[in-house]
């Protein structure tokens, strides 16, 4: 496979879980378990994969597995008003140890782990989450700009008191987008077994998780942005790959760091563009007096 | 931002008798106060243990079996009392790594990474220096591991001074920093060849902390229960910590009364990352005598847990740390007593903390009915 094509294939999980996190991020809900969620997700999808040979019905129970757990953060957040971070961490853990279990449950200690067939090229070499990553991405910039229920989604963010003086619902919508966010952040979880190794093990994440939140501020909790942060991200993780399988005369350990290194250069810039919503991390109570 | 909610378990019933004219108050309501704010934790581990209990049942193995095994482990042996000392010296160092920051507003996600940064110090004067007497390498060795620990949380702290990046993204991307870094020093720089995975030679023998008793433990322990006790009186008793408390339960009042938020922030990552370090030094020159693959353990997620249970208070970590590192000793000899994965651990500590966070709500609606009702 060719450069551009690697980077292609890397983007979708950085652009699912990096959309999830904005998603959820322009309701007020500041989800910081992606990184257990991606786990969890990539868990899940292995082992139903696995046992009904289905990368489909792997990657759906996958999200579901996810929505439930954005569900029980939107739900302690919005209805409970507990700090986000808090719950956020506490899900994360909870998160990485399920995911952990389940696969020691259902396959147990092996010496040669199980195998899941990869997902199939469809078009121009490319699987079909590339085509639902892009698509999906495009179809969201429309939905948030260009209709009603998008903007609704958009002032819950940004205001809550004067949306819902407007008679926006901020509760359901705060629960919808949180729950909705997960649930891509545990697909963008699932896809990485069913492309790169067709394996699961502890360490499949990676970091990317922390890496779609960075994303997310890059991309200014713009849809648009972010599909295109997103060829960044992914072509650091490439390069990396490729430095380390050719070897590029400076030890691989540093080639390794390159993802994280840009990152952290990059959010210097990003965090003065970065356009964030205005409530992000914030909990909304309809009965204080106090502005926002 | 903060976590210090209400203290659950103050008075009852407005007929509680009022604070001492000097404002001080009476013993018997320190005690119930205490007892109060003990339910909620009591509430909490009961219910994540009642959890466990329906998953191991349905996992198809003997709960009661399991849990003997995770709350016994620790205390039958002398073995297992030193293990789960050594166990929570980390832990402790870590937990404050995270609630001190936590105090002032600020997420120290980094403890692994500054951990790692702290043993790599601790190995580069171990061994670079190994020829000199215990008595000056051994101080220095530990000096450089809370040094090194300090530093890089500085970066974090200077990214996010001097150009306002959310320090949870810093402090994380850090650690996978340092796990290239750790991987490095130990297949490139002092590489053990022998050991057949990434280690670093031994240290010398000069930089090893000295041990008490049979089974031995380190003085580290000894060395964490003071530096626990130091960062107590000092978020108690000092300006420092007063002002670290300012900005973190209204930055806009402390800045507006003088106090350089900025400054305390950075302060606050400082003193995170010299504690994590030193937690790295000390398994260095306590524990394992070289750097290898993987010393940071699950040290930063256990920290969290612990900082986020003591509800950041800097007083509770060290008894929170035990009980954790209890069930963290218990875990491995669960699953040789009852078949039960250790991974399920996590689950538990996680569910933990979770109920913690549901019973302030509850215990809140409580409140508010009683208030209520008396009108």
């Amino acid at each position: 496979m060719n450069t551009i094509a690697l980077i292609v294939t890397a983007m979708v999980p950085y652009i699912l879980v990096a959309q999830g996190t904005m998603i959820s991020g322009r309701a007020g809900i500041f989800n910081v378990a992606q990184e257990g969620l991606m786990l969890l997700g990539a868990s899940v999808g292995f082992l139903v994969s696995m046992q009904f040979g289905s990368n489909i019905l792997g990657l759906l129970v996958a999200a579901l597995a996810g929505a439930l757990v954005g569900f029980i953060l939107a739900w302690c957040t919005t209805y409970w008003r507990l700090d986000q971070f808090v719950v956020g961490l506490a899900l994360f853990f909870t998160c990485v140890g399920v995911a952990n279990l389940l696969y020691r449950v259902v396959v147990g200690v092996t010496t040669s782990p199980p195998l899941i067939p990869l997902l199939p090229k469809v078009f121009l070499g490319q699987n079909a989450m590339v085509y639902v990553a892009v698509l999906g991405s495009i179809g969201l910039w429309w939905w948030l700009y260009r209709t009603n229920s998008g903007m609704r989604l958009r002032s819950v963010g940004e205001n809550p008191k004067a949306a819902d003086s407007l008679g926006v619902n901020v509760a359901a919508t705060r629960l919808w987008a949180g729950t909705a966010g997960a649930a891509l952040m545990a697909l963008g979880g699932a896809y990485l077994p069913m492309v790169y190794t067709g394996t699961f093990n502890d360490s499949i994440v990676g970091g990317r998780g922390w890496l779609a939140i960075a994303l997310a501020f890059f991309g200014g909790w713009r849809p648009q942005f972010i599909l295109l942060g997103a060829a960044f991200f992914a072509s650091m993780d490439v390069l990396a790959l490729k430095a380390q399988v050719d070897g590029i005369g400076i030890p691989h350990q540093f080639v390794s760091m390159l993802p994280y290194v840009a990152t952290l250069l990059v959010m210097i810039f990003a965090f003065r563009w970065a356009r964030v919503p205005q409530f992000l991390g914030k909990n909304y109570d309809r009965e204080s007096r106090l502005v926002g | 931002m903060t976590i210090t909610a209400p203290t659950p378990g103050s008075p009852p019933t407005p007929a509680a008798p009022a604070p001492m004219p000097d404002g001080r108050h009476s013993l018997a309501q320190k005690t119930r106060r205490l007892l109060g704010s003990a339910i909620p934790y009591l509430l909490a581990v009961v219910a994540a243990f009642a959890v466990t209990a329906v998953i191991i049942l349905l996992l198809g193995h003997d709960p009661f079996k399991a849990f003997q095994a995770v709350l016994t482990t620790s205390f039958k042996t002398p073995n297992g009392i030193v293990e789960t000392f050594h166990k929570w010296t980390p832990i402790t160092l870590l937990a404050l790594a995270f609630a001190i920051p936590l105090a002032a507003g600020r997420f120290n996600i980094g403890g692994e990474g500054q951990l790692i940064l702290g043993a790599t110090g601790a190995v580069a004067v171990g061994i670079t220096l190994s020829d000199l007497p215990a008595f000056v390498l051994l101080p220095l060795t530990l000096i450089a591991g809370t040094v090194a620990g300090s530093l890089w949380a500085g970066i974090a702290a200077w990214l996010m001074q001097r150009f306002k990046v959310n320090e949870i993204l810093s402090t994380v991307l850090l650690n996978f920093v340092s796990f290239q870094l750790l991987d490095y020093v130990a297949s490139e720089v002092w590489p053990n060849v022998g050991a057949g995975f990434p280690a670093t030679e031994y240290i010398g023998k000069g930089a090893e902390l000295p041990t008490i008793g049979k089974p031995p433990m380190h003085y580290g322990v000894l060395l964490a229960l003071l530096v626990a006790i130091a960062v107590a009186v000092w978020m108690r008793r000092s300006v420092g910590g007063f002002e670290l408390k300012a900005v973190g339960s209204n930055e806009r009042a402390a800045k507006v009364h003088g106090i350089r938020a900025g400054k305390v922030a950075v302060t606050s990552m400082l003193v995170a990352g010299a504690l994590a370090g030193l937690a790295g030094a000390i398994e260095v020159t306590g524990v394992h005598e070289r750097m290898l693959e993987g010393i940071q353990s699950n040290f930063l997620l256990l920290g969290i847990i612990v900082g986020l249970i003591a509800r950041g208070s800097v007083v509770a970590v060290p008894f929170v740390a035990f009980g954790i590192a209890v069930l963290e000793v218990g875990a491995s000899s669960m699953q040789r007593a009852a078949q039960v994965p250790v991974e399920l651990v996590l689950i538990t500590e996680g569910l933990i903390l979770l109920f913690l966070l549901a019973s302030d709500v509850i215990s809140g609606r409580i409140k508010l009915r009683r208030k209520r009702s008396n009108g």
